[in-house]
């Protein structure tokens, strides 16, 4: 009795951990208050909103028809494979049957990587027929491992008997060893669709610019923040492939059972189920190719060889600039997102997607110039630069010397942000980070540059130092911090200083200004030691096959009106003179965080790529510091 | 009987390093119930797949009423197979079944109607037109696929083993609806079992195959009378086969002991075997017949009891209604004409010689 309501209990425990998750997103889904920790009632508008989304709409519309053309090209390959496979000696069956099964327990990631590496080695663009080759490519073991068990219990003297009633060998397979194997092709089709569908990893590889399914638009809009349509549409994509699992695993072997079970009885299959296979089926998949075949059809008539491809980070520009752009000069703007440089970098060296403007930091700039991947920009046809501060370009030459290859888009520095009410004296030192008074009440930055730039800055030595002696004494300065500090983190300092958690902090500037407007007592200073800039500009790869538009879109963007646009949007400072003096917030305007004067402020270098040996120092004595 | 039907010419046929068929050649009359009879492996069955079209013979022809027919699909071929596990397409419901030949040569559909209905008459199965074939018995999805393949009209019917997967009484009601419907149909079957009973309850003539050679051709009366050889004799029936040395015409010396018979023509002082049939020795008192001996084994088999007697260091298989307790002396008598002579192969190889009728 125990034994049995203890069995019970461990498979509940089992479920809900496995279940709990999902619920909570499904019923957040339904949550009318937009903060995940209050139940504001019961709304559908998420949804409704989700179906509004025009992106999201046009990647659900991708994925569809990538699952459907890639599961039935898969099914129609994998079936003919399974049949070849089934005709071979057992050895030869054996080792093509393992064959097949290797890209199955492959780690996703290997396969992403390697298309991607094939398809950048033979010049195939990436792009839709791509992801398409991609998801055939991994449907195919899936197919010949549903249709072979059926194919092996087949008979062969029913298709010889076929053949033995007056069939041709194609009327024996197809009124005869097809039916039989139905069931198998069937769910191998299903299963192909299902794998297709909640593809992410093969998929983040082989896409090109301007393509997304619904996977990878999920984990772009997500890295923004989670918005409540994304719970909607993951509950409808987790419905989808729950309903697609259930019919893949129960109607074919409830069927072969029950028609174990009810022999006798069983005559013909019901007429339902044949009415479902036979007609509404293939009309469904012909409804969604036909719609979504006129849907494309509709945009593609205003999409016109006038384009060109951005490449920024996310959230990082306003979506109505994009729009006002294509407007104004009827040029599409394709556009995709990175998160890091160092994501950014591969894709654009490698020349798989030729970008045509690329947004990356100083150091990934001179890395880029360095390894000769970036065009001139003809500044006779960015006339607007000349809006962008001198002061911004001068900086620039750190990492462009010759201001030929960039534009400052966004900058920023790295200073300290303190509560006025917890820190007595006036800050303007780095040494105020190693005061016994502020133990426990110090943030620094959880990033290896990060960290040391301040150490290095406090001792008086390049933030891009490789001197062994400087680096070994700004580490054990760090070690010697280490016992005042509260928490090494990234993005929490915003969110602790604003709470009053901690009394200072390492914080970049386009994140102080934030926190000043949530908490009015927190001040941002750079210590006179000096400290780092940040800029993130645009450039033009070499590959570029749109130079001249992006070049328009270059000076579009340094237009003051849309450069204002774009700071509201980013709220990051930008360069851009005109468009500061724009800004009607005379606050912000005269915000000595968001746009001090260059002139006056201490020494400010750029973070330089140092090899990857000066890398592996820094990243050593890091760890050092960290794991002391 | 009357003509040849199909004749395989200097058939040879090997699978890697193994032959299976060697330089067969054989005749089928039109009308004939033809059995290939033999074990496993001995190529009864290649020789029917290659009749009918699904295996292809590495050298030699198959005439079908005149034409070579060697290379021509199976779907060309006027013959039809029932296969040893039915073979039904379980798809399809059983009037489906009978209709596929039909509908694929393009017949009115009053006419495949007609000829479900005759065809499910003809195998006692009237009714079943729409029954799946999951739902029928093992020996009634039998008699659909022979219905399936006799609605084609074929001018041969090739069985291949169809009773082997159905139960003893199932067979044997099998076998005399085999022989009706051979009768009512008039066509050729062309039966293929490694079942002597079944062989020799039907067939007009029985071909005994064993390592690809034709062993020997004959009614079932000859075949079993007069084994030509002794791999005959033992596979057909329960026999006793034992070195003799023929002196001379109508003796043979078995055991050091001569036994009269009816044979002529081996020669003088020559060996051979000897098939002796255990229902025809007769037991008599000690001394009475021509060996002495002891019964060491009984058992009782329903119609007769099979007894084991040793006699001059060989153990007699018996077969009487009669019984004889273990123990009991008795004395062996064999008939003249129950002394079955054969010739006795000199090399292994010539048990499997290849003899034309």
């Amino acid at each position: 009795m125990m034994r049995k309501v203890l069995q019970k209990i461990y498979l509940g425990l089992i479920f809900f951990l496995l279940y709990a998750p999902i619920v909570t997103l499904i019923v957040l889904s339904f949550n009318n208050s937009k903060t995940r920790a209050k139940w504001g009632g019961f709304t559908l508008k998420w949804y409704s909103e989700l179906f509004q989304n025009e992106q999201i709409m046009s990647a659900l519309y991708t994925t569809l028809i990538i699952a459907l053309l890639s599961a039935g090209i898969a099914t129609v390959i994998g079936t003919a494979a399974s049949i070849a496979i089934q005709g071979m000696k057992n050895r030869w069956r054996t080792l093509y049957m393992g064959l097949t099964n290797i890209p199955m327990m492959n780690a996703e990631i290997v396969m992403g990587i390697s298309l991607m590496l094939l398809f950048i080695a033979i010049h195939v663009t990436l792009g839709f027929g791509t992801i398409l080759i991609a998801h055939i490519t991994f449907n195919i073991p899936y197919v010949i491992l549903s249709v072979s068990p059926k194919l092996r219990q087949t008979s062969k003297h029913t298709y010889e008997a076929a053949m033995d009633l007056g069939a041709s060998p194609l009327q024996a397979f197809f009124k005869v060893v097809f039916p039989d194997i139905m069931p198998g092709v069937l769910s191998g089709f299903m299963l192909a669709f299902t794998m297709s569908l909640d593809d992410f990893v093969i998929t983040h590889f082989t896409k090109g610019p301007g393509i997304d399914t619904l996977s990878t638009k999920i984990y772009t809009e997500v890295r923004k923040g989670i918005k409540p349509e994304m719970y909607a549409l993951s509950t409808i994509l987790f419905t989808t492939v729950l309903v697609l699992l259930i019919l893949v695993n129960y109607s074919p072997d409830s069927q072969e059972e029950g028609g174990k079970k009810a022999r006798k009885a069983k005559k013909r299959p019901s007429k339902v189920r044949m009415m479902v296979v036979r007609r509404v089926i293939p009309a469904v998949i012909g409804l969604v190719v036909v719609a979504g075949g006129v849907y494309y059809a509709a945009l593609s008539q205003t999409m016109n060889d006038e384009k060109v491809i951005v490449y920024n980070w996310g959230e990082y520009i306003d979506p109505e600039v994009l729009t006002i752009f294509e407007e104004e000069t009827g040029i599409d703007v394709i556009y995709e997102e990175f998160e890091t440089n160092e994501i950014m970098y591969p894709k654009v060296s490698s020349g798989a997607i030729a970008y045509d403007l690329v947004c990356p930091s100083d150091y990934m700039i001179q890395r880029m110039i360095e390894n000769d991947l970036l065009a001139e920009i003809d500044f006779d046809n960015v006339p607007n630069a000349k809006y962008i501060g001198e002061g911004y370009m001068e900086q620039s030459r750190q990492f462009d010397p010759e201001n030929k290859y960039s534009i400052p888009y966004c900058w920023g520095t790295v200073g300290i942000l303190y509560n006025k009410t917890m820190v007595d004296e006036p800050v303007d030192s780095w040494s105020i980070l190693w005061d016994e008074k502020y133990k426990d009440n110090i943030l620094m930055q959880d990033s290896v540059r990060d960290a040391f730039a301040v150490a290095l800055r406090y001792l008086g030595y390049s933030l891009n130092s490789t001197d062994l002696d400087e680096l070994t004494a700004a580490e054990e300065l760090l070690i010697e911090q280490k016992p005042l500090v509260q928490a090494y983190v990234i993005d929490q300092v915003r969110d602790k200083m604003i709470g009053n958690e901690a009394a200072l902090g390492v914080i970049y500037s386009g994140e102080a200004i934030y926190t000043q407007w949530e908490n009015p007592d927190l001040e941002y200073v750079i210590p006179k030691e000096g400290s780092n800039i940040w800029i993130d500009s645009w450039v033009i790869p070499k590959n570029a096959e749109h130079k001249e538009n992006a070049e328009k879109f270059l000076n579009f963007l340094c237009r003051p009106d849309i450069a204002l646009m774009n700071f509201e949007y980013i709220t990051y400072s930008t360069p851009n003179v005109a468009a500061q003096e724009m800004i009607e917030d005379e606050t912000i305007r005269n915000s000595e965080v968001a746009f001090p004067d260059l002139s006056k402020l201490p020494e400010l270098e750029t973070f330089r790529y140092l090899g990857p040996e000066a890398d592996a120092v820094y990243n050593e004595l890091w760890n050092k510091v960290k794991s002391d | 009987m009357s003509n040849k039907l199909i004749d395989f010419v200097n058939i040879t046929k090997s699978y890697g390093t193994q032959t299976v068929l060697d330089d067969l050649n054989l005749y089928i009359r039109e009308n004939e119930f033809l059995t290939l009879l033999g074990p496993s492996g001995c190529g009864k069955t290649t020789t029917l797949r290659i009749l009918g079209g699904f295996e292809n013979p590495d050298s030699g022809h198959v005439i079908f009423e005149g034409k070579d027919i060697t290379n021509l699909p199976p779907n060309k071929r006027q013959l039809n197979t029932v296969f040893q596990k039915y073979a039904l397409f379980t798809h399809m419901t059983i009037a489906e079944n009978i209709a596929f030949g039909l509908k694929i040569k393009n017949k009115s559909k009053q006419y495949i109607h007609d000829k479900i209905k005759y065809a499910l008459k003809l195998v006692n199965l009237d009714g079943f037109e729409n029954r799946m074939p999951e739902s029928l018995s093992g020996g009634q999805q039998q008699r659909i696929a022979i219905a399936r393949a006799i609605v084609n009209e074929p001018k041969v019917l090739l069985l291949d083993e169809p009773l082997g997967a159905l139960d003893l009484k199932m067979r044997q009601d099998m076998q005399y609806e085999l022989i009706r419907l051979k009768n009512e149909l008039g066509i050729t079957f062309i039966y293929v079992t490694h079942d002597q009973e079944e062989a020799l309850t039907m067939s007009d003539t029985i071909v005994v195959m064993n390592q690809g050679y034709i062993q020997q051709i004959g009614t079932p009366e000859k075949i079993y009378n007069e084994p030509e050889n002794a791999f005959v004799a033992d596979f057909i029936g329960e026999s006793n086969i034992l070195p003799g040395l023929m002196l001379e015409d109508r003796l043979v010396k078995i055991l050091g002991i001569p036994f009269p018979c009816v044979d002529e023509g081996f020669g003088r002082n020559k060996p051979v075997d000897v098939v002796i049939r255990p229902e025809d020795i007769d037991l008599l008192k000690p001394g009475e017949g021509s060996i002495d001996g002891v019964v060491t084994h009984l058992i009782f088999k329903g119609v007769h009891y099979e007894m084991e007697v040793m006699a001059n260091n060989y153990e007699w298989l018996v077969h009487s209604t009669d019984m004889f307790p273990v123990g009991t002396e008795v004395s062996i008598h064999v008939d003249p004409f129950d002394i079955q002579i054969m010739n006795k192969p000199e090399s292994e190889d010539e048990e499997a010689v290849n003899i034309e009728e």
